[in-house]
């Protein structure tokens, strides 16, 4: 009821959802737009689960008087309470708003109730009384215990009784299944007895409460659940899948989960106060170092859990405390994990403390029965079944987280594990618990994260590595405030999850779990065996439960049980630790026949011998099934290799291309050169011929010089002929004037034309003397220029 | 003439290759990491974490349940990047057993303690041989002693650290996350010391 209180949380300085659970600042917007809608949605079902149980209260008139009958025999409040529980669920949500003078106080009662232990114990009546004379004050039954611990335990409320009655019995037909665990447990805590001679009273009291509970009820109930409960059901589906009102979560859990038919009056204390001894005595048997060792990690949780939530005062976490401590007691096979801690944190928001407890027990018994224990073994396989179904449903998503490297059971692993607390927003978290609690097992966790991939894998898809991929999918699961459509999409597009289908898978991927955990023990031995007691009991339960009270006669007859020992070798060890653990607090009354025994014990070795067979059989069948999964990890990095090395495949061929294009370049170069040359060859061969060209002018020009030479040596020559005659020409005239010597002019005449000819003579000769030395040594060009001038 | 010079550019152009093929292999610049702590429950793995991603630190953080993944990505002087994609594992004993899930495949491996418990010191050795055993082995891997604020309550020696550090090749640090004291320095450090693709 304390949930009541989460309506004045708004002025607390960390942002805060109206459950009083811390908001993410980067989705407060997002919550504040659907703070509306859930209003809304709020209101609406409150008035169907009104018109709901009046209905069913009409319909089961008879059964519910019965109920009555039954009730009156434990007087109580109830007609007070009814009244009180009408009022609100006619008021529904509205009164929580506006929240009038009256629902004011009784919120605050509601609040210390949870918180105030102690203090509030005055007020309440002693467990046993019948007169229940403060009932008017108070709604809830309490049990005062030694030591001022007060227990706080409330019936169901009337209205939900018709419910109750389906879901106790469901309860109760798992039970039989089951071989009655709490029976079981107390067997397995030979403490509890001997610390506390009450437990055998409430033992009685327990068979007591189921066979009364069982025989006539029940088969009333089987009478009535074909025809007139069968339409109820059907509705009541819907109404869960449509959500609970919040007023009424908290009982209808309980009733869901059956915890008027889990419940063992005085359990409850037992366990606490049997906590109380022992945590103070100093005990150093392996039991008493591992619930040192829950204490202390209890203990460091309960702060981390729900840090900062306002109805989790001290008080409250005391409460967190002590149910934790006496759930650990309760079934030492889980012990504490955390995780628990949220869980039962959630449940003391919704309801007293030793209801809590029940629904507590029941969801970590029952419907998570493997999933906390020290090896986590269901928890392991679930993963590999919703990787099945992921692969099933949505290929192309796990492919390409496949391609990322991104493994699906890392997400959906703490998801599973912490029942999407802290990973989906509270109204969604709620709502999937709602219908997760009502279906009694965990299809709807399949379900709900199948549903959160399909309405994320399309934007999965787009991711570039396997970061990107798991911060995308966390803040998109983070961002998931439309409840209603979460819920719907994982109800109705799922259908074909089923739990049958969910049993077959988790058959078949157990053993590939077992098989590595059984490694991991044979390996790691020596940590293990600082392990306490919790894991040996569990190694049992699970494989030899019945044989651990079996066994104790054997003390009597050791010899058989020395055979029996020789033909259990693997497990002989432990069962011997088990038996040391187990003497210590186990008592041998009295001997029974010893021969019975031995006959017994034949029959036994028989059974255990069959037993090793078909665990050799098994033990193969898991080879095989190793073998398999090893092949299927090889082709895991066999592709990544091939990923790799196309990577690499892609980057050679890259760099041939560019090779390639540097080969053409210098082709390229090549042609170029030899085309240049090609063109100095030409121009050498030009040059050559027009060497051998010049070479032949300069001949014909030497020539020519020759021939000039030669005609000027000539003319010389003439010219002397010339002289001469001219001389011989002179004298003659002269010799003719001197004796003619009267024509003057005419000699004058001749001589003039005669220094003509000597000038040009003598000019001539001076040059041909200095061409002659020049010819010598000078180039044919500069000979030819001579010769031109010459010429 | 022309020729001649045409054919040095050639030469240059072949002597850049190997250079343009580390520039192509966007990745050597360009590192991404997968990184798991480790360590016994309550030692301060997501406050860690949270310090290095957010730079935020909340006395009362939640309990984790399985592993919680956050990124970030810090960049070197040599101007390379990191991405470190961290899982934060949950810290009680029997969360072991999902444990390999998570540091399979993962290049890195923070180991915490804190240096008030020696308690959580011989769990770290327990993570360390769990690591030698069944991760990869070229895993990089880090013993960080955290809490080292909390000095006046300390329970296991600097040197226990450094020498049981040393002993497994372990890269040692102790850090404070509530202080930020040698966050940032842890992760730079794990950075250096990764083997570089260039390299190979």
């Amino acid at each position: 009821m304390s949930h009541f209180t989460f309506n004045h949380l708004h002025n607390f300085h960390s942002i805060r959802d109206s459950y009083g659970f811390a908001l993410r600042p980067q989705f407060a917007q997002r919550y504040r737009e659907y703070s509306l809608i859930y209003k809304e949605e709020e209101d609406e079902r409150s008035d169907k689960w009104r018109s709901f149980l009046e209905q069913v209260a009409k319909s089961s008139q008879p059964s519910s008087s019965e109920n009555k009958h039954i009730d009156r025999l434990k007087p109580e409040g109830n007609e007070i309470i009814e009244k009180t529980i009408v009022d609100r669920v006619r008021k529904g949500d509205s009164s929580d708003r506006n929240s009038s003078e009256g629902t004011e106080v009784e919120e605050d009662n509601s609040l210390g109730r949870v918180g105030e232990g102690d203090d509030s114990s005055g007020n309440k009546s002693v467990s046993d009384s019948s007169t229940g004379n403060n009932i008017g004050k108070e709604q809830h039954r309490s049990e005062e215990i030694k030591k001022h611990k007060v227990q706080q335990w409330a019936e169901i409320m009337p209205s939900l009784t018709a419910i109750d009655k389906i879901m106790c019995s469901r309860v109760k037909n798992g039970k039989n299944v089951k071989g009655e665990k709490i029976n079981g447990n107390n067997n397995r805590l030979p403490s509890i007895e001997e610390s506390e001679p009450v437990e055998g009273v409430s033992k009685e009291d327990m068979q007591e409460h189921v066979c009364t509970n069982g025989t006539p009820e029940d088969n009333a109930l089987q009478d009535q659940e074909s025809p007139e409960f069968f339409s109820p059901w059907k509705e009541l589906e819907t109404l869960v899948q449509g959500g609970v009102p919040k007023d009424l979560r908290g009982e209808v859990w309980q009733a869901f989960v059956g915890v008027r038919t889990r419940r063992v009056e005085n359990y409850y204390v037992d366990l606490l106060a049997q906590e109380s001894i022992s945590s103070e005595s100093k005990d150093q048997d392996a039991s008493s170092v591992a619930f040192g060792k829950w204490r202390k990690q209890i203990e460091k949780d309960i702060p981390r859990t729900f840090p900062g939530h306002p109805a989790l005062d001290e008080h409250g976490r005391d409460s967190l405390r002590r149910l934790l401590l006496a759930y650990a007691r309760h079934n030492p096979s889980v012990g504490y994990c955390q995780a628990m801690n949220f869980f039962a944190g959630l449940l003391l928001l919704l309801m007293p403390e030793e209801n809590a407890f029940w629904t507590f027990v029941g969801i970590i018994d029952d419907y998570f029965e493997g999933y906390y224990t020290e090896e986590m073994i269901e928890s392991q396989v679930d993963q590999l079944v919703f990787e099945e179904l992921m692969r099933e449903r949505f290929p192309k998503l796990v492919n390409h987280l496949d391609y990322l490297g991104v493994q699906v059971a890392w997400i959906s692993g703490p998801w599973f594990l912490s029942i999407f607390m802290n990973m989906i927003p509270w109204e969604s978290v709620l709502r999937v618990w709602d219908v997760l609690l009502f279906e009694g097992n965990r299809v709807m966790l399949f379900r709900t994260a199948l549903a959160l991939m399909e309405l994320y894998g399309p934007a999965l898809v787009t991711t570039k590595d396997a970061g990107d991929a798991i911060t995308l999918l966390q803040s998109l699961a983070g961002s998931t405030f439309d409840s209603s459509q979460l819920v719907f999409t994982a109800c109705m597009g799922y259908l074909a999850v089923t739990e049958a289908r969910l049993q077959e898978l988790r058959e078949k991927h157990r053993p590939s779990v077992l098989d590595v955990v059984e490694e991991r023990a044979r390996k790691g031995r020596v940590w293990k065996d600082s392990k306490g007691l919790a894991s040996k009991l569990y190694s049992f339960k699970h494989d030899q439960a019945p044989l651990v009270e079996e066994r104790k006669p054997t003390e009597g007859g050791g010899m058989v049980a020395d055979e029996d020992k020789s033909e259990l070798e693997s497990r002989s060890s432990n069962i011997d630790e088990l038996l040391n653990s187990l003497n210590v607090d186990s008592e041998l009354d009295a001997l029974p026949d010893v021969q019975d025994q031995v006959v017994w014990l034949k029959v036994e070795l028989c059974r255990l011998l069959e037993e090793k067979r078909s665990a050799v059989l098994r033990a193969e069948e898991l080879e095989t099934a190793l073998v398999e999964m090893v092949k299927e990890d090889n082709r895991l990095q066999l592709s990544a290799r091939v990923e790799e090395l196309e990577q690499e495949v892609a980057e050679l061929n890259e760099a041939l291309a560019e090779n390639k294009e540097q080969e053409a370049a210098m082709l390229q170069v090549l042609m170029r050169l030899e085309q240049d040359q090609k063109v100095t060859e030409d121009a050498r061969r030009r040059a050559e011929q027009d060497l051998a060209a010049q070479k032949y002018e300069v001949h014909v020009l030497q020539e020519k010089y020759d021939n000039a030479v030669a005609s000027i040596a000539e003319m010389q020559k003439r010219v002397v002929v010339a002289e001469s005659v001219l001389e011989a020409t002179l004298q003659y005239e002269s010799g003719q004037s001197k004796a003619l010597s009267s024509p003057r002019a005419a000699p004058a005449k001749k001589t003039g034309l005669l220094n003509f000819g000597l000038g040009w003579r003598d000019r001539n000769k001076g040059k041909q003397e200095s061409g002659e030395s020049l010819s010598n040594n000078s180039t044919p060009r500069e000979e030819s220029n001579n010769k031109e001038q010459d010429r | 003439m022309g020729c001649a010079s045409s054919i040095a550019a050639r030469d240059s152009r072949q002597l850049g290759f190997p250079n343009s093929e580390n520039d192509g292999g966007h990745d050597a610049k360009n590192l991404r990491v997968k990184l798991v702590l480790l360590g016994d429950s309550g030692v301060g793995k997501s406050c860690i974490v949270l310090r290095f991603v957010r730079g935020q630190f909340d006395p009362t953080s939640k309990v984790t349940v399985g592993a919680s993944f956050l990124s970030q990505t810090i960049a070197l002087q040599d101007s390379t990047t990191v991405k470190f994609e961290i899982w934060d594992t949950a810290g009680q004993e029997r969360y072991a057993a999902l444990a390999p899930l998570y540091y399979r495949g993962a290049a890195v491996a923070v180991v915490v303690y804190d240096i008030t418990s020696p308690d959580s010191f011989s769990k770290a050795q327990y993570w360390v041989k769990e690591l030698q055993k069944h991760g990869s082995p070229d895993i990089v891997m880090a013993l960080v002693g955290n809490k080292a604020d909390l000095n006046e309550k300390r329970e296991v020696a600097v040197q226990d650290g450094i020498d049981y550090a040393e002993k497994n090749r372990m890269f040692f640090i102790e850090t404070s996350a509530k202080t930020a004291d040698n966050i940032n320095e842890l992760f730079e450090e794990i950075a250096k010391r990764l083997p570089r693709p260039s390299a190979s």
